[in-house]
């Protein structure tokens, strides 16, 4: 039933409410707190879905409801047909999670005992775990550190046997709590891809919760945004992208003064002597054509290409949807 | 069923195993702390002795008998902590929240999450408590046979208290320290004769500080080879074991409520 | 006289900064009651059995007594040598030379006074529980003043051991153990559960003779039964101990100067 279900996780009004209590003996008291207020969505299997929002915005709540850890005040969810804390047990069979904070990999043991041992846990039988096992170690790059301690692993390694890890039991949901967290940019990028490459060819679902926005860029096809406990965004990410990430930050140091550069939809954030801050609107003047102008502006010395802090987005999402600050210059979106 | 504790104790052997790999890790410290365990217990060896050289025999129990209940209390106590050791720090894994990763596992929730740990001085104490009884009290196939049966039930008693004691946290906020006292005068309890106590006290060794199932049921047992005392020691382990995996699933609740303290994100 | 003011005030902020220790106070109140009940049950029952009024020159509230004297001296321990082993580790130690103090001295200074505090905290659980117990024995305030001239060279000495096991991180790779072995010797030989009159009669002397009773048996007994005569004896094993023993921390601590000299700490 878990593999043939075409919806994998279905929310409906899903509700939590906490009840805080502080003080002692008459000043006791008791307040309730929604953490995540009447919650719908649908997901089919093998989409991959982001899932953002500020801190306290009720997102490890809602992770916490679907995986069966936390029951829920009011609502409905099913994730792969099961009720998660009503069939908990039978649901962890069929998904996977890695939280960025916390390893199940054993920190002084080689990842290759925590694969032994995992294959227990799930009573999995011994020719399908060896043939996964092996696949995971080619597919991930394991081998070169499968019997090293896990405490001598660099963070990139580590990241990679972790998610291997949760794909062992061939799980049809794989939650991922900012996977890429403290990685550099090519271990993040690695990451990705992987977490990518198994969504796009075994159709294992995604839900991803990150602060970066490349994660969201290139792994998701869906962000969902939520604030204050309510979905205030659910689209798909190239029409995110289309409207807020639409734009870059192009920061340049010259040699020498450079001469001043009018292209449409760009916008001069910070101009001195040798610097120059651009923000470009990519869909007016592709960032080919303003780096060909850069250059032909001055010498340069060195340049960089940002995207907007994904915190501005959201904001700006969060403020009734305008365009980022940054962006909001010369042009505003219908 | 039988398959399915077959399963439960391979899942056991591969969490053992792990843990101690994990130990020898650092050979060093681990093997230092088991001969730390091995002379500390050894202390109460040497005091013992020195008391019955003194005072031949106590309310009818003689160097044997309670060398015997420490033996019985070091391996009980030492073999629960090799292998379950999570039992140890249970109070604070329930006040952190730490139980959300051991709940995403298709296992049992408790007897899973306490295998997750192993404590190195248990070592110590189960191999000085075995070591004991066979150097001193040297026991004939029938009596060593019988010993390593209660010495099972014992573990389990720990088990049982540590899991009852910990899970206090579900209710209380942050246990630990209450816990740990408790568990203190429980493992205290359990390494003197209980024919010391009388009244209201050695009711207590069968209830709140369950010690009697420890230090006095299963010496009693090996002294008059009884059955009958030995299945009193098993059953007033189950039983403790049972109102702790009660107080525990009944936490849970609370826990999987989530008005649990501190327990939002 | 200014270097003693110096070495007064370092001892009086390590008394403060050890208040803190107030919150451990709770958990020792239960440790304290539960081992304190156990051994008044113990001695009872021997008391009882044997049909004595004295044990060892000792009445059972005497008994008692000396058990919370000895438990005390023990809980209130600092753990000096740990420190000392890291200063050697981490170079703390050299940095330490360059200033106007002997380390030595500094160390022994704050230990006392950290001793103090730990000290008077731990007594006050100790003789609030003998109190409920057993109630007084005969205090008076001449007998006190004894006891009081027989805690600093204990204190002293227990220092100086501790300090020479720190000084060995020069040369080993651990010193967990020695000090473990250290603790452990000094608990059967000092006399911590077990009076030195209750030993066998072949060893009591040689019991006598060594640091250890001087420590922790003599001070106790000085408690429960103030005697003008052993106090003076005691003193007299303190201070040739006291001699010995800082003639072999002299020694080891130059030699471990020497090799910070050598290879620059």
């Amino acid at each position: 039933m878990a593999n043939s279900n075409p919806i994998a996780v279905q929310l409906e009004n899903l509700s939590k409410t906490f009840e805080l209590r502080s003080g002692w003996g008459r000043n006791r008291i008791r307040r309730a707190v929604i953490a995540v207020d009447g919650i719908s969505l649908t997901i089919p299997a093998g989409q991959s879905v982001a899932f953002i929002g500020p801190n306290g915005a009720g997102k490890s709540t809602t992770i916490k409801m679907l995986t069966g850890i936390l029951h829920p005040s009011a609502g409905q969810a099913q994730v792969l047909g099961y009720t998660p804390w009503r069939e908990r047990r039978e649901l962890v069979r069929y998904i996977g999670a890695v939280f960025g904070q916390r390893s199940q990999l054993w920190y002084h043991l080689p990842p290759r005992d925590t694969f032994e041992l995992l294959a227990r846990i799930y009573s999995l039988d011994r020719g399908s775990y060896v043939r996964r096992r092996d696949t995971l170690i080619e597919r991930f790059g394991l081998g070169e550190f499968l019997h090293t301690p896990v405490r001598k692993l660099s963070l990139g390694q580590r990241m990679r046997a972790e998610v291997a890890a949760s794909l062992l039991h061939a799980p049809r949901v794989l939650f991922l709590d900012e996977p890429t967290i403290g990685l550099d940019v090519i271990a993040r990028q690695e990451l990705r891809d992987l977490i990518l490459e198994w969504n796009r060819e075994e159709g294992v679902t995604v839900f991803l919760t990150s602060h970066d926005a490349g994660d969201i860029e290139r792994v998701a096809r869906r962000v969902i945004v939520i604030n204050h406990g309510r979905v205030v965004l659910d689209d798909k990410v190239s029409a995110l992208r289309r409207q807020y990430l639409g734009s870059k930050i192009l920061s340049v140091k010259f040699h020498a003064p450079p001469a001043p550069i009018v292209l449409p939809g760009v916008t001069t954030l910070k101009a001195s002597e040798y610097a120059l801050k651009l923000e470009v609107d990519t869909r007016a003047t592709p960032i080919e054509q303003v780096m060909a102008e850069v250059l032909r502006a001055g010498a340069v010395a060195d340049i960089a290409i940002e995207d907007p802090p994904l915190e501005e987005v959201i904001a700006h999402i969060y403020a009734g949807g305008s365009a980022p600050e940054v962006a909001a210059g010369d042009h505003k979106h219908a | 069923m039988l398959k399915q504790l077959t399963n439960y104790l391979g899942l056991v052997a591969a969490y053992t195993r792990l843990n101690l790999n994990a130990q020898l890790e650092y050979r060093g410290a681990f093997i230092s702390q088991v001969v730390a365990m091995f002379l500390n217990d050894g202390v109460w060896l040497v005091f013992w002795t020195l008391f019955f050289t003194r005072f031949p025999v106590l309310r009818g129990w003689t160097i044997n008998d309670v060398i015997t209940l420490w033996a019985m209390t070091a391996s009980g106590f030492g073999l629960a902590h090799a292998i379950y050791g999570n039992v140890l720090p249970l109070a604070g894994l329930v006040a952190q929240g730490q139980l959300d990763v051991w709940m995403l596992y298709p296992r049992a929730l408790l007897p899973h999450i306490l295998l997750g740990r192993m404590s190195a001085s248990a070592w110590g104490d189960a191999l000085f408590g075995y070591a004991v009884y066979l150097v001193f009290v040297r026991p004939d196939l029938q009596h060593f046979g019988l010993f390593v049966v209660l010495t099972l039930s014992a573990a389990l008693l720990f088990v049982g208290f540590g899991v009852l004691t910990g899970s206090l946290s579900f209710f209380l906020g942050n246990a630990s320290s209450l816990a740990d006292q408790w568990r203190f005068a429980m493992v205290t309890f359990s390494t003197y004769p209980a024919v010391l106590f009388d009244g209201a006290i050695k009711l207590l060794l069968y209830t709140l500080v369950p010690a009697g199932f420890v230090s006095y049921l299963p010496v009693q047992a090996l002294r008059e080879l009884s059955p009958w005392y030995a299945l009193l020691a098993l059953a007033g382990a189950l039983g403790v074991t049972a109102m702790g995996v009660l107080v525990f699933y009944l936490g849970l609740r609370r826990y999987e409520s989530g008005n649990l303290m501190e327990m939002r994100g | 006289m200014m270097a003693l003011r110096k070495y007064t005030w370092i001892g009086l902020t390590a008394a403060r900064s050890n208040l803190a220790y107030l919150s451990e106070v709770a958990a020792r109140t239960v440790f304290l009651a539960v081992i304190l009940y156990i051994f008044l049950r113990l001695w009872q029952v021997t008391y009882g059995d044997t049909g004595a009024t004295q044990l060892g020159g000792l009445t059972l509230p005497q008994m008692l007594w000396y058990l919370v004297m000895t438990e005390t001296l023990t809980l209130s321990a600092p753990r000096v040598a740990p420190e000392i082993d890291q200063d050697v580790r981490t170079g703390a130690l050299a940095v330490q030379l360059i200033r106007p103090l002997s380390y030595p001295l500094a160390r022994l200074w704050s230990t006392l006074g950290e001793r103090l505090v730990r000290f008077g905290l731990n007594l006050v659980v100790g003789a609030a529980i003998a109190l409920l117990l057993v109630g007084p024995i005969a205090f008076s305030a001449g007998g006190l003043l004894l006891f009081l001239l027989a805690l600093p060279c204990a204190f002293t000495l227990d220092f100086l051991g501790q300090f020479l096991i720190g000084m060995g991180a020069f040369w080993l790779e651990d010193t967990s153990g020695l000090l473990l072995i250290y603790s452990r010797i000094t608990m059967i030989l000092g006399g911590m559960l077990i009076p030195l009159e209750l030993f066998p009669q072949a060893v009591q002397p040689w019991l006598r003779a060594l640091p250890f009773s001087s420590i922790i048996y003599g001070p106790a007994r000085m408690f429960v039964h103030p005697d003008a005569a052993f106090l003076r004896d005691l003193i007299v094993r303190q201070g040739l101990a006291i001699v010995v023993l800082s003639g072999a921390v002299a020694l080891v601590y130059r030699a471990g100067i020497r090799r910070i000299h050598a290879n620059g700490g």
